[in-house]
């Protein structure tokens, strides 16, 4: 034991407060500090700051490790944070850690049902103040859906806590990932627990069957959920299949099997890429075809991919990784002529090419075509509203970002549900959106993002953090960098148009109009400075 | 080729659905597949349900519960026939550009499920089980109750005679009834297993979104029965004046039917079961419950506001008609998919509402004080309404109305206050302040 337990000792440690990431790294476990922000996606706001008529609501994890339970939290977080609901994961892992300090481990009958009095002492310890930062979160910080992440093994401790929850007025849903399937359970034990340094230089398969093994001393015992009076989801075999047990359920619970049944746990990557630029002509209305350079810039762009995806399956097995296929990649567009044109060459060598209506572009209104002087002398109180509010605000007959990120539910769903590599070729003001829920920006940041045309970017999931990373692509004419010409005027506040934006990700950003630059610039990829696989790393002694 | 797409967004890109239902009679099978036909052509798309049923019927009208024996061969090869005619139907349909077929019939056995599957599946249509699975005897009863006064197997008999013939008919189905996967062999079938109304759902091998949209949907549904009941808030100022949208008071006649409207409700409830109140956020809905008694819950939603008529909000339409004259016409042209300038359009409306009809769905029986076009909204749902119809559709003010599902569709009843109230209704290309809506709805 690292430390005597006091009281300002594990607050010291808790883990309740995080800085604020920028918009270029995972928000997803930022602590918001902006009470009257609204979400991406929140149809409506309420006086309490909950949603839906639905109260507070704990979601109860059930399940042993290497069930892909911090990955289902984590994902439920992004959802429902997106859609406008105040949540927030409590990792028992963390508090755990916090307790025993750093390098300290748990005794050994830690999990036993028949442990020693100390250890039952420190277990009890450590949930109180759990339990108490959740009460805290629901009560005072107007919280509305706690998540609890932990074994919770037993049914009578499930029973124990669903009374405690009802004392303090909060509706308890439990949530069991149960995985009988021995492949997947393989496969996540690779793939989360790899890393530690107890299975290092040991062959995967071996190093994920001595920690299955190791789970199963360490929590004998475990009773899968059947508790017929209590609200439970059991979800089997990663989504295979679901059971639930609905006593009282409501519109959000059922909201959240809905999510989950597009939820898988298979690991797999996100590309984002503009269009290439298309002829003079193009409006919002016209919708022209690509250009000669903007053809140029398709193919330029698939080579650049294909080269990328190859190399870093390089380097995984020169990591001593396994030699394995890459995964397949599908390419989802647009239904404008210019997305579709750009998915081209890819289209040619293979890929599978998906073309959805609702990935279109902002609906520019009456600033189609406009320049930023000409809405301003036009529409002078609407950039005035503009400016208090971008992601809200819609020019008459445009949409705003807001009515964007609700368009776009259904594919944030089919998203999660994709198990293939995913290449998405969209306009700027799409991959902002799409870009913010899996990055977890606020929506102060959204309308700022740039995505400049010579990059890719790379978002690697990973379960307690999303990466992202971005991948130069060489050779273009700088002329095609900048903003298209048909891209909506949204005045960000203080930032004349197409200068001084936000890019996602730090590092040399594109050249401005007006910049000289070599005419050719090869850059290599880049991966973003983050804290997910450190983060990961910590976690990987976790038993929970 | 641009993919097609619709209004919510769901794109259908070539995906065929087959809904196919299982289960005993009086389950609420019916019930469900019309249900659910009705949320998806809410949404835009299209959505048909093939009733084997009525394919039977027209062979054999008013059956004896003998024909449903399995071991009566005659019957057993009409059935079967009928089956046969629904799909090819359903087919045919597919190729005219549905999205989701609904098959419904008892499908209740392993062999018929395995014969629709393979079918379907070489046609290159998803299949996906939707299974209702009940135990509990009254809710049986109460079923069949309502199935033998509307079912038109029983058009005219004798009301305790049809009951007694429909328990025997249910019978020769339990002979042979299985529930899906009871054997462990049905593992591999996409399926929704809904059991007892609810309590315990079982969800099997979810293969795309669309499919994963129907069954958030159905996981919403009861079958207990109810009634939703819909008013607008009594006569505003503003509607006085003729004026739209605005955040005003009650005039005097809308504060008389606020008072009159607990009597009205319970005498449409016909007991003193509480019901739940929904308002608006705005003040004239929420004077409008504010008599209604103590021990209803109420609640308000700001998704049951009123369309948001951005600009133009708080203008008659004839400053409209004046002030943006194209926007009037687009306006008229297309009226569900117009929509004002930083305002909505009746689509919105339909798509904020979704969480709305979901909550409705669940719930039991629930009073909903709204506005003109919310109401339209939600009455098109109930009702069937197209997208041509529900904008047009006369709503008058200081009418209470009492919308009943039931398994061959909704019944409404309404209920007139007898307080005088101008009229909102305006019918096409009409700029007038107060006009009466015509009987052909003005469209």
């Amino acid at each position: 034991m690292a430390d005597d337990g006091s009281t300002a000792e594990i607050a010291a440690n808790a883990p309740r407060y995080r800085r604020k990431s920028s918009t270029f790294i995972d928000g997803i476990h930022d602590v918001p500090d902006d009470q009257g922000n609204m979400a991406p996606a929140q149809l409506y706001s309420t006086m309490s700051g909950r949603l839906f008529h639905s109260g507070r609501i704990a979601i109860v994890m059930v399940g042993l490790p290497a069930r892909g339970k911090t990955h289902i939290c984590v994902s439920m977080a992004r959802y429902l944070q997106w859609l406008g609901v105040k949540t927030r994961i409590f990792h028992l892992g963390d508090y755990r850690r916090a307790t025993v300090g750093e390098g300290g481990h748990v005794p050994q009958d830690y999990f036993y049902p028949n442990a020693s009095p100390a250890s039952v002492m420190l277990r009890q310890k450590i949930l109180k103040k759990c339990r108490e930062d959740i009460y805290g979160w629901l009560n005072h910080e107007n919280g509305q859906v706690a998540i609890y992440d932990a074994v919770n093994p037993t049914a009578s401790g499930r029973r124990a806590l669903a009374k405690e929850f009802a004392k303090h007025d909060v509706q308890t849903l439990f949530l069991e990932s149960f995985v009988d399937d021995e492949d997947i359970l393989k496969e996540n034990a690779r793939n989360v627990k790899i890393s530690s340094p107890d299975f290092h230089g040991m062959d995967p398969d071996e190093a994920a069957e001595r920690y299955l093994k190791r789970i199963q001393t360490k929590i004998p015992v475990f009773e899968t959920m059947q508790e017929e009076e209590l609200n439970y989801v059991k979800m089997i075999n990663a989504g295979q299949a679901f059971f639930y047990n609905n006593v009282s359920f409501n519109y959000l619970s059922h909201r959240i099997v809905f999510y989950l049944t597009n939820l898988h746990i298979k690991s797999r990557t996100t590309y984002f890429v503009r269009a290439g630029t298309a002829g003079d002509e193009d409006s919002y209305k016209a919708d022209a075809p690509l250009s000669e350079e903007g053809r140029a810039f398709a193919v330029k762009m698939t080579e650049t991919l294909i080269r990328h995806r190859e190399a870093e399956r390089q380097s995984v097995i020169d990591r001593g990784g396994a030699d394995v296929p890459l995964r397949p990649l599908s390419v989802w567009t647009s239904t404008r002529l210019r997305t579709i044109q750009t998915g081209e060459p890819l289209n040619e060598l293979g890929y599978k090419v998906r073309q959805r209506s609702q990935m279109s572009q902002i609906n520019p209104g009456v600033c189609e075509k406009l320049s930023e002087r000409a809405i301003r002398n036009l529409y002078p109180e609407e950039i005035e509203k503009h400016e208090l509010d971008p992601y809200h605000h819609r020019y008459p007959r445009a949409e705003s970002y807001h009515d964007l990120a609700v368009r776009l539910e259904p594919i944030i769903l089919e998203l999660e549900r994709e198990q293939n590599d995913l290449l998405i070729i969209a306009h700027e003001s799409v991959l902002r959106v799409l870009y913010s829920y899996l990055m977890h920006c606020s929506t102060r940041d959204i309308p700022k993002l740039k995505f400049p045309r010579d990059e890719i970017i790379e978002i690697i999931p990973a379960a307690y953090q999303n990466e992202a990373k971005r991948i130069h692509i060489p050779g273009l004419d700088p002329r095609l960098v900048p903003s298209s010409p048909e891209d909506i005027r949204i005045l960000v506040p203080g930032s004349p148009i197409g200068a001084g934006q936000l890019s996602p990700i730090p590092g040399p950003s594109s050249p401005g109009p007006g910049d000289v630059v070599e005419f050719i610039v090869t850059r290599p990829p880049e991966k973003v400075v983050n804290k997910a696989k450190e983060m990961v790393a910590d976690k990987v002694a976790d038993e929970d | 080729m641009a993919p097609k797409m619709n209004g919510i967004g769901v794109q259908v890109e070539n995906t065929r659905i087959c809904v196919v239902m299982v289960g005993l009679p009086a389950r609420g099978k019916s019930y469900i597949a019309q249900k659910a036909q009705r949320y998806l052509k809410w949404l835009s798309i299209p959505a048909a349900t093939f009733n084997v049923g009525n394919y039977r019927r027209n062979d054999s009208p008013h059956p004896s519960a003998d024909f449903f024996d399995t071991k009566n061969a005659e019957g057993e090869r009409k059935r079967r026939a009928a089956a046969e005619a629904a799909v090819k139907d359903m087919l045919k349909w597919f190729d005219g550009g549905g999205v989701v077929g609904i098959l419904d019939a008892t499908n209740s056995t392993k062999e018929r499920r395995k014969w629709v599957l393979d079918w379907l599946t070489k046609e290159g249509v998803e299949v996906i089980f939707v299974e209702s699975k009940c135990d509990d005897e009254e809710l049986i009863m109460a079923n069949i109750r309502d199935v033998k006064t509307t079912s038109p197997d029983y058009k005219g008999q004798d009301p305790e005679e049809a009951a007694q013939d429909f328990r025997n008919r249910i019978r020769n189905y339990e002979k042979v009834y299985k529930t899906i996967n009871a054997d462990g062999d049905e593992n591999d079938l996409t399926y929704l297993k809904i059991m007892n109304v609810g309590k315990q759902v079982i969800i099997n091998r979810i293969r795309d979104y669309l499919q994963s949209r129907v069954v958030y949907y159905l996981m919403n549904l009861h079958i207990r029965p109810r009634s939703v009941w819909l008013s607008r808030h009594g006569e505003s100022l503003l509607n006085l004046e003729g004026r739209i949208g605005g955040d005003a008071g009650l005039s005097y006649r809308g504060d008389e039917y606020a008072r009159k409207l607990p009597e009205l409700v319970l005498e449409s409830v016909g007991s003193d079961r509480p019901l739940t109140v929904w308002t608006s956020t705005l003040k004239r809905t929420i004077a409008t419950a504010r008599h209604l008694p103590k021990h209803y819950n109420q609640l308000q939603w700001k998704a049951l506001d009123e369309l948001d008529a951005g600009v133009c909000d708080g203008m008659t339409y004839q400053e409209i008609s004046d002030m943006y004259p194209e926007d009037f016409q687009a306006r008229d042209e297309d009226k569900y998919n117009y929509r004002y300038r930083g305002g909505e359009s009746y689509r919105d409306v339909v798509i904020r509402l979704e969480p709305i009809i979901m909550e409705l769905e669940r719930s039991e029986d629930i009073l909903i004080i709204s506005h003109q076009a919310v109401i339209r909204c939600i009455y098109a749902y109930f009702m069937q309404k197209t997208q041509e119809e529900s904008p047009w559709v006369p709503v008058p003010l200081h009418t209470l109305m009492k919308l009943t599902p039931r398994a061959y569709g909704t019944e409404v009843q309404t209920y007139k206050a007898n307080i005088k109230a101008v009229s909102t209704w305006r019918g096409k290309g009409s700029t007038a302040k107060h006009e009466d809506p015509r009987p052909d709805g003005g469209v």
